[in-house]
C-alpha cells in the first residue's frame, strides 16, 4: 500500500511563542480513512491546515500526494478535496451555483460543470433543494453540500474537518454513511478529525489520538482498544460487607479488580472465558448477584490511557453552541 | 487566471445585485449629496444685488469653473465622492469572506493568488462604476440639476468617466488589498474613515482650489481625486474642449494613470503578502 500523506517532525509554531503542532510524523495509505482525534485546541485544525497549504510549516516537512507541501503548494492543491470546519457555502447563492462555482475554480468546464455538480448532490440527497438558497438548509444540508464541493476535481485525498460538528445523532450517522460510500466506493482516502470518539471507531481505518500538539498513540480502533486490555466487567453484589477482591483475583484471566462498596468493576481480556468462572464462584459461595454488565473497551478508555484525562472532561462544546456561534457569525454579518 | 478572476468577480456582483440592500443605500447618498447640498448652495446669491450682470457672470465663471450651477459643479466631486466611499467599504464583504472560511476554501483550490486579488478589485470597481453612472443619470434627472453643454456627446461621456475610471481602479488596488490584510471589519472601517474623509476634504470636490489657503491648495494639487474632478469638469461644463483645455485633461489623465499605476504596484504586493500562509 502506498502512502499518500506523509508528514515527518511537522511542527507549527504561531507567532513565534504557541507551539501548535510538536514534532509529529505519521503517514496515511492510499484508500484509507485516517482519523485524528483529540479535544479541542489539541493541535488537529492546525496539522490539516499545514497539510492543505493554509499554514506553513515551522520545521519538519510533509507530502501529500507524493507532493511537498511547502514546495509544490500547487500540485497539492490540485489533488485535495478540502471540507473545512465552518460552513463556508455562499448563503446568498443556491447549492447549485456554490457548485458550479467550485467547478469553474477547479478548472471544470462550465457545461460539465453543471452535470457534474448535479450528479454529486443527488448522491447526497440534495436534489430537490439544488436551486435553493443555501441560507435555507440546515445545517446537515449545509454539511453535505460542503462535503460535494470538495469532490468536484475529483481529488486524490479529502480532508475533512470535524464533518459532523453541531450535527444531531441522526444526521451524523447519515453523515458516516455518505462518508463510507465515498471511501469504499470511489476509494477516496479521507483525512479527517473529529473530536467525537464514536465518529472515529465506527468511520476510521487508522486513528491517530493527538493532544497538545503530539501524537499519543496510533494504529486501527481496534488495536488501540486492545492495548486497554480488555473489557470491563462491573459486578454489584446485594452484600458488600466482604471484600472479594482477593477472590476475584484468583480466577483465571482476572487482570485487574477495583472495589467500591459492592460495586467490582473487573478487566478482563477474554470476557466469555472468565465470566462463567466468576458467576459459579460466586453462586458457590452463595452470594447474591444484584446487577452484573460489560463493556467493550472504547477510544475514551485508549484516550483516558494515554494522556490520563478522560476526552468527556476536556469540555469538548456541546454540538448545539458550536451550531449556534457559527449562525450567529453568519447572521451578524449579513 | 482570467478564468478564476471572472468566476470570482460574478459571484460577488451576482450576491451584489441580489441584494437591493446593499445598492440602495449608495444610491441614496448620491441621490442626498447632488440634490440635497446641491440645491444648498446657490452661487448666484454670492454676487451683490445691483452688480451689473457681465461682471456678475465673469466672477460666476471664474469661480466655479463656468459651470451653469452648483449642481453641475458638484456632481464630479459627488461621483468622487461615491467612489471613495464606496471602494472603502466594499472591503467589507471580503473580510467576511475571510472571517466566514471563504477565503480559506479558495486558498486551497489551484488556482493562483492574483486572482483572488484581482477579482477583489474588479468586483470593487464594478460596484462603484455603476453607482457613478447612476449618480449622474440621477443629476441629469431632477429639476435645475446637472446642465450639460449642447455639444456633449457620447465621447466627452466617455472621457468624463475615463477619469474616474482610473480613480476607481487605483483605489481599488489599494481598499481590496487593505480588505484582505486586516482581520476585522473594526479595523476596516477605522483605517477606511481614517483615510477617506481627508482625502476628499484636501480636493476640490466641493469648492475650487482658487478658493483654497495656500498649504491646502498645495495639498489638494497633487490630490488625484482633483484631477478627476477637473478632467470631468472640463468636459461637463465645456464640453468642446480648446486646445489649452485638452493639454489639462491629458496632464490629468496620464497624472490619473501614474497614479493607478503605482498603487496597482502597492497593492499587488500587499495583496501577495496577506495571502500567504499563516
Amino acid at each position: 500500500m502506498s502512502k499518500i500523506i506523509e508528514a515527518e517532525g511537522l511542527t507549527k509554531v504561531y507567532k513565534g511563542k504557541v507551539k501548535a503542532v510538536d514534532h509529529i510524523s505519521f503517514s496515511v495509505n492510499e484508500g484509507e480513512v485516517f482519523g485524528f482525534l483529540g479535544p479541542n485546541g489539541a493541535g488537529k485544525t492546525t496539522t490539516i491546515k499545514m497539510l492543505n497549504t493554509l499554514a506553513s510549516i515551522t520545521e519538519g516537512r510533509a507530502s501529500v500526494a507524493g507532493y511537498d507541501v511547502m514546495r509544490s503548494p500547487g500540485d497539492v492543491r490540485d489533488s485535495i478535496g478540502v471540507v473545512p470546519q465552518e460552513f463556508t457555502a455562499d448563503d446568498e447563492l443556491s447549492g447549485l451555483e456554490n457548485m458550479v462555482l467550485m467547478a469553474r475554480l477547479h478548472h471544470i468546464r462550465i457545461g460539465t460543470a453543471k452535470s457534474k455538480s448535479k450528479d454529486l448532490m443527488q448522491l447526497v440527497d440534495l436534489s430537490d433543494a439544488a436551486n435553493r438558497k443555501v441560507r435555507t438548509y440546515s445545517g446537515g444540508m449545509r454539511r453535505r453540500l460542503q462535503l460535494v464541493m470538495g469532490l468536484l476535481h475529483e481529488p486524490k485525498v479529502l480532508f475533512l474537518d470535524e464533518p459532523t460538528l453541531g450535527l444531531d445523532v441522526q444526521t451524523r450517522s447519515k453523515m458516516w454513511d455518505y462518508i463510507k460510500g465515498l471511501n469504499r466506493n470511489r476509494g477516496l482516502t479521507v483525512f479527517m478529525t473529529t473530536h467525537y470518539l464514536e465518529e472515529a471507531d465506527s468511520l476510521c481505518d487508522r486513528v491517530a489520538i493527538i493532544d497538545r500538539g503530539t501524537i499519543k498513540v496510533s494504529g486501527s480502533p481496534a488495536q488501540l482498544k486492545e492495548t486497554v486490555g480488555g473489557d470491563i466487567v462491573t459486578i454489584t453484589l446485594s452484600d458488600g460487607t466482604e471484600d472479594l477482591t482477593g477472590f476475584f483475583e484468583t480466577i483465571e484471566g482476572v487482570k485487574e479488580v477495583t472495589r467500591t462498596g459492592s460495586v467490582y468493576r473487573i478487566k478482563l481480556p477474554k470476557t466469555e472465558k472468565s465470566l462463567p468462572a466468576i458467576v459459579e464462584g460466586l453462586v458457590r459461595k452463595q452470594l447474591q448477584i444484584k446487577e452484573i454488565s460489560f463493556t467493550k473497551p472504547t477510544l475514551d478508555q485508549v484516550f483516558l490511557e494515554v494522556t490520563g484525562k478522560s476526552m468527556r472532561d476536556e469540555g469538548a462544546p456541546t454540538t448545539d453552541s458550536g451550531w449556534e456561534n457559527i449562525k450567529m457569525q453568519r447572521v451578524s454579518g449579513n | 487566471m482570467i478564468s478564476e478572476t471572472l468566476a470570482l468577480t460574478g459571484r460577488a456582483l451576482r450576491k451584489w445585485i441580489r441584494n437591493p440592500a446593499a445598492v440602495l443605500p449608495g444610491f441614496f447618498i448620491a441621490l442626498f449629496y447632488v440634490a440635497l447640498l446641491g440645491s444648498s448652495f446657490n452661487p448666484t446669491k454670492v454676487v451683490p444685488p445691483g452688480t451689473p450682470p457681465q461682471i456678475a457672470n465673469a466672477i460666476l465663471a471664474q469661480t466655479f469653473g463656468g459651470a451653469p450651477n452648483y449642481i453641475t459643479y458638484l456632481t464630479p466631486g459627488v461621483i468622487c465622492i461615491i467612489l471613495v466611499f464606496n471602494m472603502a467599504f466594499g472591503g467589507i464583504d471580503l473580510v467576511l469572506d475571510r472571517q466566514l472560511g471563504y477565503l480559506g476554501t479558495l486558498l486551497t483550490a489551484p488556482i493562483p493568488r492574483s486572482a483572488i486579488y484581482l477579482s477583489g478589485v474588479a468586483q470593487n470597481l464594478a460596484k462603484v462604476l455603476l453607482l457613478a453612472v447612476l449618480t449622474f443619470l440621477v443629476a441629469l434627472a431632477i429639476p435645475n440639476g446637472l446642465e450639460l453643454p449642447g455639444t456633449f456627446n457620447i465621447i466627452d461621456f466617455l472621457g468624463v468617466f475615463l477619469g474616474f475610471t482610473l480613480l476607481g481602479l487605483g483605489l481599488s488596488f489599494v481598499f481590496t488589498a487593505l480588505a484582505l490584510a486586516v482581520r476585522s471589519i473594526d479595523s476596516l472601517v477605522a483605517i477606511v474613515n481614517f483615510l477617506t474623509l481627508p482625502m476628499t476634504f484636501t480636493s476640490n470636490t466641493f469648492f475650487p482650489l482658487d478658493v483654497f489657503p495656500d498649504w491646502l491648495k498645495s495639498v489638494a494639487e497633487v490630490n488625484p481625486i482633483t484631477k478627476a474632478n477637473e478632467a470631468a469638469r472640463l468636459l461637463v461644463v465645456n464640453g468642446t474642449l480648446s486646445a489649452a483645455q485638452t493639454t489639462t485633461y491629458a496632464y490629468d489623465i496620464l497624472y490619473l494613470v501614474a497614479f493607478t499605476a503605482a498603487l496597482g504596484i502597492l497593492g499587488y504586493l500587499a495583496a501577495r503578502r496577506a495571502l500567504r500562509p499563516e
